[in-house]
């Protein structure tokens, strides 16, 4: 590894650096929950180096991109991360993780979504997802005293061991069939008339697999609205966006150079199709607003799998941008969550939110924003981020799809709508909500201000996807 | 300043959303949002009054602005002002003013709710001037926001459930016409390789036979759901039913002439061959829904859903009017889209004033109001009979110019829909009946009633002018609508003469 190499790799050895000197900190510094508030500048500088580092190289020893695209899905980590810390500062203090180790390992968590989204060879992508999986487990189940917390943990690791296993039974035959672990190669290995090619597919069809469990598409979702309750809710944030948009950045890289492109479209059809569908209807019903969130991530990832199947630039592009959209709102809907819980407990259940709405105005008001775009409705991110999908969609061909999506959004309307219901439009419930913190009200409003602003003004933003995604 | 250069059009739009920002902020402020909001919405009028006196401007339209937007996507700011969006603009910004005098005493999070009737007044301005669709879709969906909170928050005993109904009815057409706008958006664009969502471009997209009905299906639903027709205006009744005054008065006023406004403007428009064809449909429902829920009125004993349906009998006409595709009888539908916010409007304030004394609106336990309220009961009279027609008050003025202009085309529809007026007679004398005359029901506190104050008058005694102008001379109202008309008519549409527009 060359110097140049080292610069190319600077955001990451940031977090990742910085995750390690936290954690040293961490042991002799009296005054911990500060760490916290030090993890968030770290982040942020992170994100920084990613957006104002030009690297030397375009290819970190041929495992990890360092273009635009690498360093774009970087920042949104590293700032998703930040948030995610900035969302933690109170709560964590509460619970007593407001040690090193908390922030050490979400800024660790980062640093491998980070990698996972630039990687360019399937030992970079094996890396990049097993290193902010590991850290994910420990991350579910922090809160020591929470027996739901424990059990999603054990849940998560057990089906996560279970998927890592298969990633590398998969990398294997598909490193077998091509002879190269490099990305482009490796998928051009697999093109028709190769020797090997239904090994390559058989390997291929072994990612898919785990990518549908990482993601949580149906059929591979059965984890979700546990895992998602049991969480701590800015873990359940991070959770639900980051380490699912580091898979699909990294999937858009995968599917660049995939020629077999053809055979498999039927496949991600139909996991397209079962996941808005069946997640739409899971999520009628939930009382649990963690557990309707993480249907909703569930028909969400449909969406994005939408756009991902139409593919080209338009594509991809709506990807990267349906990303970014339902990260901020995501993680400001958790946000919200993580700000009202007080030290007995989270608000979780749809009762818990009876006709708050006008004693917390401005937290409740900013959920229903993120609510709204999580429902595609405008002028917020979210529509012009669904806007994108069904061009995309249309676009190339998968209108029947499209028009299935929509109908999903309709449906969807009706559980989304339910929470601000419940929150403004029923008599008030005598549950104890937090205050919230300065540090978690900051994070609200950036995330507000990123839906509203991105929603009214997309301009920047999609011209700084057309110049990662050409 | 010069203002021929000011964005007047703009400010339309912008001012009460600014101001429904403001008044969110202030919401420990009663006092200074409810004048924050009367004030607005009193400039906007002056605005909306200012723009009808002097008309004027270039080309074929009054006014006229255009700015880039999203431009990866093509998309612009274009807004642009006709005689037809005139007659709207200027009937927004009356209605909302009058949602916000009924509106004056009212308790409950008093900032946010007015706050609400200038976000939705911005809304629908925006609905009735954009020419871009994905502007005109913003807007059309940003204004179903306040109106769900409006329903929700401050209606009566079923409000959530109204207020869902209402924004998933909406919304279904609504995101199966986006689908069908980001089709046309992309045929044209690979037909010109221009992507544009100008409505001028757009219409001139040559569109494959396979899909056209498809796209015309969706652009169509989203409006009749909106209208409504019969058979999809059970959200409407509900919806009237369960919301406070100034939702009623702005759903009838207002929500119901954006699905009217998108179908001349955009629907027809857009797939002209594909509308005649479906115009026998469409008139066939729009005479069923004349007589069924003229029919269904009559057996309400609720006054607001009474005249909910009445609405939906009056939509009826202005549809049928319009499928007539003839210049006196879409001049008589245009003109009774004023004239229905007018008189439906001034009936819902009406039926509020009633249940704020009687405390009911049941027509079985009112009756006998003239007795006490004589002043009030003779409003409700004299709106009752400008709603069923009579001559000489507005509603009549665009009813006899329909039926003319059906007749010239389809003596049938106009036979069935001269009919449809005797219904509608039938169901307002009924009104009448239960609510002014007959022996007095049972009502709480009635000895103690106070007959209209004067805040009440200052809403209804300018109404009442505007029935009377309209009734008598609506020429001043028929003029700037007619060269868009006869544009709309003549297949060369005022949209298509300023494609060359920068």
């Amino acid at each position: 590894m060359t110097r140049a190499d080292l610069s190319a790799l600077f955001p990451i050895l940031i977090l990742a650096l910085g995750s390690t000197g936290v954690l040293l900190l961490g042991a002799w510094w009296p005054r911990r929950s500060r760490l916290v508030l030090l993890g968030t500048a770290i982040a942020l500088a992170a994100a920084a180096a990613a957006a104002f580092h030009t690297p030397p190289v375009a290819e970190i020893t041929r495992m990890y991109g360092a273009g635009p695209f690498a360093r774009f899905f970087t920042a949104l980590w590293s700032l998703t991360a930040a948030i995610t810390l900035l969302l933690s500062v109170r709560y964590a203090h509460e619970r007593r993780f407001a040690g090193g180790e908390y922030t050490a390992l979400i800024l660790f968590a980062a640093a491998g979504m980070a990698l996972l989204s630039s990687a360019t060879s399937l030992v970079g992508f094996f890396l990049g997802l097993e290193a902010f999986t590991l850290v994910l487990y420990i991350l579910i189940a922090f809160h020591k005293d929470d027996p739901q917390g424990a059990e999603a943990g054990l849940k998560y690791l057990v089906l996560g061991a279970v998927a890592t296993g298969f990633l590398a039974f998969g990398i294997a035959l598909v490193y077998t069939s091509s002879g190269t672990f490099h990305l482009p190669e490796a998928m051009a290995g697999i093109a028709s008339g190769a020797q090997m090619r239904p090994i390559g597919l058989l390997g291929w069809g072994m990612l898919l697999v785990v990518i549908g469990f990482k993601v949580s598409l149906v059929p591979f979702h059965l984890w979700t609205p546990d895992v998602y309750q049991g969480s701590p809710a800015p873990v359940t944030g991070i959770l639900s966006t980051g380490s699912k948009g580091a898979v699909f950045a990294a999937l858009i890289t995968v599917l660049a150079g995939m020629p077999a492109r053809g055979d498999l479209a039927p496949l991600l059809w139909a996991l397209a199709a079962l996941s808005m569908v069946f997640g739409t209807l899971a999520a009628l019903n939930q009382e649990n607003i963690k557990r309707m969130l993480a249907y909703s991530s569930v028909v969400h990832m449909g969406y994005t799998l939408l756009a991902l199947l139409a593919g080209g630039a338009s594509g991809n592009r709506a990807v990267a941008l349906y990303l970014v959209a339902y990260s901020v709102a995501n993680l400001g809907a958790f946000g919200v969550i993580a700000s009202l819980s007080g030290p007995k407990g989270e608000p979780q259940n749809l009762d818990d939110f009876h006709g708050i709405g006008w004693r917390f105005p401005f937290r409740c008001a900013v959920l229903a924003v993120f609510l709204f775009s999580l429902a595609g409705i405008p002028p917020t991110i979210g529509f012009v981020g669904k806007f994108a999908i069904f061009r995309a969609a249309i676009e190339a061909g998968y209108g029947w799809l499209a028009v299935l999506g929509i109908l999903a959004s309709l449906v969807s309307l009706y559980y989304y709508l339910r929470v601000i219901v419940y929150m403004f439009m029923t008599y008030e419930c005598e549950v104890e909500h937090a205050r919230g913190g300065a540090s978690e009200h900051t994070a609200l409003a950036i995330c507000l201000a990123a839906t509203l602003a991105l929603g009214m003004f997309p301009g920047p933003l999609l011209d700084l996807i057309g110049l990662i995604i050409p | 300043m010069n203002l021929d250069s000011f964005p007047w059009l703009s400010s339309l739009i912008v001012l009460p959303m600014a101001a429904a920002a403001l008044c969110l902020l202030l919401r420990h402020h009663p006092r200074v949002s409810r004048w924050i909001a009367l004030v607005t919405t009193l400039a906007i009028l002056v605005t909306a009054v200012g723009l009808f006196v002097t008309g004027g401007g270039q080309g074929g339209w009054l006014r006229y602005e255009d700015h880039p937007w999203i431009i990866p996507f093509g998309i612009r700011y274009t807004l642009g002002l006709d005689g037809i969006s005139l007659l709207l603009v200027l009937l927004t910004a009356l209605t909302q003013l009058l949602a916000i005098v009924i509106s004056w005493r009212r308790k409950y999070q008093v900032a946010i709710f007015f706050s609400m009737l200038l976000f939705m007044e911005g809304g629908i301005m925006g609905v009735f001037l954009a020419l871009d669709l994905f502007l005109f879709y913003l807007f059309w969906e940003v204004m179903l926001i306040p109106m769900f909170f409006l329903i929700g928050v401050w209606g009566h005993e079923r409000r959530v459930y109204a207020a869902v109904k209402f924004f998933i009815f909406t919304m279904a057409g609504s995101l199966l016409m986006l689908l069908a706008i980001i089709a046309l958006y992309l045929l044209h664009g690979q037909q010109t390789g221009e992507y544009t969502f100008a409505l001028a471009a757009l219409q001139q997209t040559d569109i494959p036979g396979a899909i056209e009905p498809w796209l015309y299906a969706a652009f169509l639903l989203a409006f009749v759901v909106k209208v409504p027709l019969v058979p999809l205006h059970t959200w409407l009744p509900d919806a009237h039913t369960e919301a406070p005054t100034a939702g009623s008065l702005d759903l009838a006023g207002l929500l119901l002439k954006t699905g009217l406004y998108g179908l001349i403007r955009i629907a027809f428009p857009l797939f002209p061959e594909m509308a005649q064809a479906s115009f026998p449909l469409l008139a066939v429902l729009a005479l069923t829904g004349i007589f069924y829920a003229a029919w269904i009125a009559y057996a309400q004993h609720d006054l607001k859903r009474l005249i909910a349906y009445s609405s939906v009998a009056h939509v009826g006409f202005m549809v049928l009017g319009f499928c007539a595709w003839d210049a006196i009888a879409m001049e008589g539908s245009v003109l009774q889209m004023f004239n229905h916010g007018i008189t439906t409007g001034a009936l819902f304030i009406m039926a509020g004033m009633i249940q704020h004394r009687a405390e009911t609106r049941d027509l079985g336990q009112l009756g006998g109001l003239w007795g006490r309220v004589p002043i009030l009961s003779f409003f409700f009279l004299f709106f009752s009979l400008a709603s069923l027609g009579l001559p000489g008050l507005n509603n009549f003025a665009g009813e006899i110019l329909i039926l003319l202009g059906v007749f010239r085309v389809n003596p049938l529809w106009g036979a069935l829909a001269l009919g449809g007026v005797v219904f509608a007679a039938a169901y307002m004398l009924r009104a009448v009946q239960g609510v002014i005359w007959g022996p007095p029901g049972p009502m709480k506190h009635a000895e103690c009633w106070v007959d209209l104050e004067p805040r009440e008058m200052l809403v209804l005694v300018p109404l009442a002018l505007l029935v009377l102008w309209l009734g008598l001379y609506p020429e001043p109202f028929l003029a700037p609508i007619r060269e868009p008309v006869q544009r709309l008519l003549g297949g060369t549409s005022l949209l298509a003469l300023k494609g060359g527009m920068p």
